[in-house]
């Protein structure tokens, strides 16, 4: 329980921090929106060749939107050595795990949120009434990517060279995630159901259940070296 | 509480910060660290609050050794650095609602006005930590360590942001903490200050410990010592 508490008070104030700043957010709008813009300009999406190229292009999106998020996930606390306040006090360095986790996935739905109706409306596309299976898809790959992202981003945090250090650290890593979300969505855009792209959401959801348990457990190794 | 630092080291790459530091520290003791920049005095103050584990040997408080990284031991280490470790973007009321909930003493407003009001900053409660000035920065963190009550309060260069009424405020919160029986210590290069309030100077010089006493009136062992430090000609006399 006093593990959700602390996660609870650090979620609270780094989200105040964020609605007051807004620079993470508004950095990943745009930078989002900018992509789906070069893609549509880019690209011509007939409708034969929606499933095999939708997901790919989503996903980059998301990765290089997403980290963006991830640089700027720690700035708070680099700033003012604030990081230092938290590390003295007795809180449990996975509660801070779980915060920055929840705040960077909160920042990519809202993100999401905007940017696949959109990349629907641009590229013309009419499968509207599968967009609740490509969310749930969307939803455990992002679960992925911010639990890692948020062990990577704390890696890589007093790193010198720590924004080109962090997508060479995390996108290998990314590749189990991004592999079995863009299978999932796949067959989920050519069939209309996940069928036998039910692997691959197995392999997500363990994927994102065994580190967020890693990540909990860790962390504060992770944060304090 | 009581502290015992045993065969203490700290290594930079290849560079030892300290090397050999054993003291002991006793309930209600003020201590004051002093010696030339470089001595290691922040390297040891960061050891004590447990945010930089030692090279070699330990630091032990009540018998716990701190590396354990016990967080029980946390909520009795408190470390005032001014200007730092406060939310430029949170008001000044929510730094202290969030710092007293971080260490599971939620407390409410009129306990948060009332620090407030000890050092004069309860006009400023609902603005920002980024409009104010590292003297009041440092004020607020004086409240915040104020609510928090910790059994060791360690305070790096403290005195160098504070006007004369910050200064007063400081004083009377650190001589009230030595009061309840507390631990102080203090590392400062506002040496005249610090010893006006200590009741006892340790001298670091290239990370070793080359002085470590109980005050006394007069104190020829201090001047000798901490003359070593001073440009040739020129004397200390406490």
């Amino acid at each position: 329980m006093a593990l959700l508490r602390e996660s609870y008070l650090l979620l609270w104030k780094d989200l105040l921090l964020e609605l007051r700043r807004r620079e993470s957010l508004l950095t990943m709008f745009f930078f989002g929106t900018l992509l789906l813009f070069v893609f549509h300009f880019s690209f011509d999406l007939a409708p034969e060749r929606v499933a095999e190229m939708a997901p790919a292009l989503l996903w980059l999106a998301f990765l290089f939107t997403g980290t963006l998020g991830l640089a700027q996930l720690f700035q708070p606390e680099r700033e003012n050595h604030c990081l230092d306040a938290l590390l003295l006090s007795p809180l449990d360095r996975g509660a801070l795990f779980l915060a920055k986790s929840c705040l960077n996935l909160v920042l990519m739905i809202v993100v999401e949120i905007v940017v696949i109706p959109l990349f629907w409306i641009l590229f013309n596309l009419r499968s509207w009434n599968l967009l609740p299976q490509l969310f749930l898809v969307t939803l455990l790959g992002t679960i992925g990517f911010c639990v890692l992202g948020t062990i990577t981003s704390a890696i890589t945090l007093r790193a010198r060279a720590r924004e080109l250090l962090l997508p060479l650290v995390l996108f290998p890593l990314m590749i189990p995630v991004i592999l079995a979300t863009i299978r999932c969505m796949e067959n989920v855009l050519r069939t209309g159901e996940f069928g036998d792209a039910i692997p691959w959401l197995r392999l997500l959801l363990s994927f994102d259940v065994i580190f967020l348990t890693v990540g909990v457990l860790i962390f504060d190794r992770v944060i304090e070296n | 509480m009581h502290i015992i630092v045993e065969n203490l080291a700290k290594a930079y790459g290849l560079l030892w910060a300290l090397k050999d530091l054993n003291f002991a520290l006793k309930p209600g003791e003020f201590v004051a660290i002093l010696g030339p920049k470089g001595a290691g005095k922040t390297t040891l103050l960061r050891i004590l609050a447990g945010l930089v584990s030692p090279t070699a040997g330990s630091v032990k408080l009540d018998g716990a050794t701190l590396s354990d990284g016990a967080t029980a031991l946390r909520t009795k280490i408190g470390f005032l650095t001014p200007a730092d470790h406060l939310y430029d973007n949170l008001t000044v009321s929510e730094n202290l609602y969030f710092f007293t909930s971080l260490y599971h003493q939620q407390k409410n407003s009129h306990a948060i006005d009332q620090a407030l009001q000890q050092v004069n900053l309860a006009d400023r409660a609902d603005e920002y930590a980024a409009n104010l000035s590292s003297g009041m920065k440092c004020r607020l963190s004086i409240a915040k360590w104020q609510l928090l009550e910790p059994e060791l309060l360690l305070l790096d260069e403290p005195y160098g942001v504070l006007d004369g009424g910050g200064v007063d405020v400081l004083e009377k919160f650190l001589q009230g903490q030595c009061a309840m029986g507390r631990i102080v210590v203090v590392a400062s290069h506002h040496v005249s200050r610090v010893l006006k309030l200590s009741s006892r100077a340790v001298i670091l010089n290239r990370g070793r410990l080359t002085f470590d006493e109980i005050k006394q009136q007069p104190w020829p062992n201090f001047d000798k010592a901490f003359g070593e430090f001073l440009p040739q000609g020129e004397t200390w006399r406490s």
